[in-house]
C-alpha cells in the first residue's frame, strides 16, 4: 500500500508520455495529482490514528509526523498542479509551451511527487536522504523550463549548491550509522528510524552531535536557511510560477522534515540536554533577521516571496527549536506557509504574465486590472507577514507563548524585530502593488473558474484556520509534535 | 593495517592532488577517473572476510560508472565547449598546491588527534577522507569553469565515500545502490547543464553567470 503511494505517480507519468497535446498532458497531470491524493487518503484512513504499518520490510511506514506532512504535500501539489494547468495555458497559446517541453514539465513534476512521498515515507534514514537528493536532480529542469539564460544560471547555482549541501547530509547519515553499529551493535538494518529511536539513549553522543552538524548544514542548504540560502531567491524567481510553488510550499519542508526526524534521536542520545534545539534555534532566528533585511529593498515580486520563504523556515525552526509548544507551532506554521506560499506564487505568476514583468515598481493598481490575482495576492502577502485573522498569526502567536515559557528571551526579541521588519517592508510593497496608479486597460484574459476556486480555496482555508482548528487536525499535529519531542 | 589498503589511500591523495596542480581539463578528468577506480579497488581491499556479492557487485558498479561513465560524460562536455585548459582561477596553482598541503596537514593532525573506533583499517583512512573532502571544496570555489566545479563535486563525493568504505555493510545494500544512481544521474544532469551553458553563453566560465543578485 505505501509502496504503491510511491509508484503511482511514477507509473502515471509513464502512461501519459504519448498525449499528443500540451493541453491533454496537463490534464492529464491534474487527474494524476487527484488520484495520488484520494489514495493518500485511502491509506490515512485505512490506517487508523497510528498510521498505517510499516511495509517492504519495514523500510517504508507512516506514523503521524509523516501523515501530516503527506497531507500538506497533497494540499501543495493539488492547488499547484490546477494552478499550472492555467499558468501553461496563456504559455501554449503564446507558443512557449510546446508539446515535448509539456511532457518533460509532467515526467518530472510527477517523479518529483514520487521523490517526495518517499522522503516522507522512509523509515529508512539512507533512503530518505536518497528522495532528498533525487528531489533535486529532478526539479532541476523544471527551473529551466523557460529556456532563458538567467533561468540556467539559476539552474546551475541550485544544482551544484543543493549536491555539495546533500553531500553533507550523507556524511551525517553515515556518523548515524557509525553510532548506531557502535552503540546498539546493529549490522544491516542500522539505518531503521524506528530502532534507532527506541535505543536512542544508547547512541555515542558525541558521534551523534558531529552527525547532527552535518546534517543541519546539508540539510539545511536544502531548506534555504540563512546563511545557506544563496541558492534560494534564484531558482524560485526563475522557475515557473507553479514550480516555485512547490519549491516554497513543500520541498523547503521535506529538506526541513528530515531534520525533525534527527531532532530525537540527537536529544535521546545527549540525554535531553537541548543541544540540538539550541542549534536549531539560532539557525532560524539568523534566517528570519537576513530574509527580513533583504525584504525590505527587494523589488522582484517573486525574489521577494523568496525571501519570506527563508524567512517563514526560519521561523518554523525556531518553534523546533523552543521544543514543547514551540513544535506544535512549528508544525501548524508549516501548514499555513506552505498553503499561502503556494497561493502567493500562482498570483504572482499570472500577474507576471499580465504585466511581461515581475519588478514591482511597475506592478501597480493589480487590484483593478486582473481582480482575482490581484486580490489574492493581496490576501497573500497580508497571510505571510501575520496580519490577523489568518492562519499564520495563529501560529506566530503560539510561538511567542512558547518562547515567553521557555524564557528565551533573546530569541522572542530578535523574532519580534525580524517580523516587525517584514510586515512592514512587504505591506509598502503590497499596498503599492494593489492600487497603485495605472495607466493600463484592464486585463482581457479572464480569469476560469477552476482559478477562481484556487484562490478563493487557499484564502478560505487559510481564514478558517486562523478562526478555528478542527479536532481530527489538532490530533494529528499534537501526535506529530509528540514524536519530534520524543515523548511517544 | 595492510599495505595495499595504504598505497591505495596515498593514490586518492596524490590524485587528489593532481586536481589542485593543473588547469588541463583533460588531464584533470582521467586524474578523478583513476581515482575513481582506486576507490572501487579500495572497497575490496578492505573488505575484511569473504567477498559477497553485495561488496563486489557495489564495487565493480563504481568503478565502472567513476571509471568510465563519468569521464564520458565529462569529455563530451569539454568537446562541445572547445575548452582545453582553466584560464587565470581565481587562485593559483602554486597556491593550491600550498593551501593542499596545509589540509593535508590539518588532517592528519586531527586524525592523530581524534579517538576512531579499531575498526577503522588504516590510519591514513580518515586523513586522507577529511583532505579529500576539503580539497573537493577548495576546487569547486576556487575554479571558474564549470567542469572543474563538476569535478570538484566528485572528489568530494569520493572523499564522503571513502569514510563510509569501512563501513560497506551498515548501510543496506538498496541503499547504497540508490546513492550511487543519484550520484549518475547528478553528473548525467549536470554534463547536460554544461551543454546548455555553453550553446546559450559560449563559455562556460561560471564567473560570468553573475546576473542574479540581491
Amino acid at each position: 500500500m505505501l509502496g504503491a503511494l510511491v509508484a503511482l505517480p511514477v507509473m502515471w507519468a509513464a502512461a501519459g508520455w504519448r498525449l499528443r497535446s500540451a493541453r491533454r498532458v496537463l490534464d492529464w497531470v491534474c487527474a494524476g495529482v487527484c488520484a495520488q491524493s484520494a489514495l493518500c487518503l485511502l491509506v490515512v484512513a485505512l490506517g487508523g490514528p497510528d498510521g498505517a504499518p510499516p511495509a517492504v520490510a519495514g523500510w517504508l511506514f507512516l506514523d503521524a509526523l509523516s501523515t501530516y506532512h503527506l497531507m500538506v504535500l497533497m494540499a501543495v501539489y493539488l492547488l499547484s498542479s490546477f494552478g499550472a494547468r492555467g499558468f501553461f495555458a496563456h504559455e501554449i497559446e503564446v507558443g512557449t509551451f510546446a508539446l515535448p517541453l509539456a511532457r518533460l514539465f509532467a515526467a518530472l513534476w510527477m517523479a518529483s511527487l514520487a521523490a517526495m512521498t518517499l522522503v516522507l515515507l522512509s523509515n529508512n534514514l539512507g533512503l530518505m536522504w536518497v528522495g532528498m537528493e533525487a528531489t533535486t536532480l529532478l526539479t532541476a529542469f523544471l527551473i529551466y523550463v523557460h529556456r532563458t539564460p538567467r533561468a540556467l544560471e539559476a539552474m546551475w547555482k541550485y544544482l551544484l549548491i543543493c549536491s555539495v549541501g546533500i553531500a553533507f547530509a550523507f556524511m551525517g547519515t553515515l556518523l548515524v550509522a557509525a553510532a548506531a553499529t557502535k552503540g546498539l551493535g546493529m549490522v544491516g538494518e542500522a539505518l531503521l528510524w524506528t530502532r534507532l529511536r527506541e535505543g536512542a539513549a544508547n547512541l555515542d553522543a558525541t558521534t551523534m552531535k558531529a552527525a547532527f552538524i552535518f546534517l543541519l548544514v546539508g540539510y539545511g542548504t536544502k531548506a534555504g536557511l540563512a546563511p545557506l540560502h544563496n541558492w534560494l531567491p534564484d531558482a524560485h524567481s526563475q522557475a515557473p510560477a507553479p514550480v516555485s510553488a512547490i519549491f516554497s510550499g513543500f520541498m523547503l519542508n521535506a529538506s526541513l522534515y528530515c531534520l525533525m526526524r534527527y531532532v530525537p534521536l540527537v536529544e535521546g542520545s545527549t540525554g535531553h540536554s537541548g543541544w540540538a534545539l539550541d542549534l536549531l534555534r539560532l539557525i532560524g532566528v539568523v534566517s528570519i533577521l537576513v530574509a527580513a533585511a533583504f525584504i525590505l529593498f527587494q523589488h522582484d515580486l517573486k525574489r521577494l516571496l523568496a525571501y519570506h520563504s527563508v524567512e517563514h523556515l526560519g521561523v518554523i525552526a525556531v518553534g523546533l527549536g523552543l521544543g514543547g509548544l514551540g513544535t506544535f507551532a512549528a508544525l501548524f506554521h508549516t501548514l499555513n506557509h506552505s498553503l499561502c506560499k503556494t497561493l502567493g506564487f500562482l498570483c504572482a505568476g499570472r500577474l507576471g504574465q499580465i504585466y511581461g514583468t515581475h519588478d514591482m515598481t511597475a506592478m501597480t493598481g493589480t487590484v483593478r486590472r486582473a481582480r482575482l490575482w490581484g486580490w489574492g495576492l493581496l490576501l497573500s502577502f497580508l497571510a505571510l507577514i501575520g496580519a490577523a485573522p489568518f492562519a499564520i498569526f495563529m501560529s506566530e502567536l503560539l510561538m511567542l507563548k512558547a518562547a515567553i515559557d521557555a524564557r528565551a528571551l533573546a530569541v522572542l526579541v530578535l523574532f519580534l524585530l525580524g517580523t516587525a521588519t517584514v510586515f512592514v517592508g512587504a505591506l509598502r510593497h503590497a499596498i503599492a502593488m494593489a492600487w497603485g496608479s495605472h495607466d493600463g486597460p484592464a486585463s482581457a484574459r479572464t480569469a476560469t473558474a477552476v482559478d477562481g476556486v484556487v484562490v478563493s480555496a487557499c484564502v478560505a482555508i487559510l481564514v478558517l484556520l486562523g478562526l478555528w482548528m478542527p479536532q481530527p487536525l489538532l490530533r494529528t499535529i499534537e501526535a506529530a509534535a509528540r514524536i519530534i519531542g520524543g515523548h511517544e | 593495517m595492510n599495505p595495499l589498503t595504504d598505497m591505495l589511500l596515498v593514490f586518492l591523495i596524490l590524485t587528489t592532488f593532481k586536481l589542485l596542480a593543473s588547469g588541463r581539463l583533460r588531464a584533470c578528468v582521467r586524474a578523478v577517473a583513476a581515482q575513481g577506480v582506486a576507490l572501487g579497488l579500495l572497497t575490496l581491499a578492505m573488505h575484511q572476510g569473504a567477498l559477497s556479492l553485495h561488496i563486489v557487485t557495489l564495487a565493480c558498479g563504481s568503478m565502472a560508472l567513476k571509471g568510465l561513465v563519468f569521464p564520458w560524460v565529462l569529455s563530451r562536455a569539454l568537446r562541445e565547449a572547445k575548452v582545453q585548459r582553466e584560464v587565470e582561477p581565481y587562485v593559483s596553482y602554486t597556491l593550491s598546491i600550498l593551501s593542499g598541503l596545509v589540509a593535508l596537514s590539518v588532517s592528519l593532525w586531527i586524525g592523530s588527534r581524534l579517538h576512531l573506533p579499531p575498526e577503522s583499517f588504516s590510519k591514513l583512512v580518515f586523513p586522507s577522507a577529511l583532505f579529500t573532502v576539503l580539497a573537493g571544496l577548495f576546487v569547486i570555489v576556487a575554479r571558474r569553469t564549470a567542469v572543474m566545479q563538476v569535478l570538484g563535486f566528485l572528489v568530494l563525493e569520493n572523499g564522503i565515500y571513502t569514510f563510509g568504505v569501512g563501513r560497506v555493510g551498515d548501510m543496506p545494500f538498496l541503499v547504497e545502490l540508490g546513492v550511487l544512481l543519484d550520484l549518475f544521474v547528478a553528473v548525467f544532469v549536470m554534463g547536460i547543464t554544461i551543454y546548455h551553458i555553453n550553446r546559450e553563453f559560449d563559455h562556460i566560465d561560471t564567473d560570468r553567470l553573475d546576473s542574479l543578485k540581491g
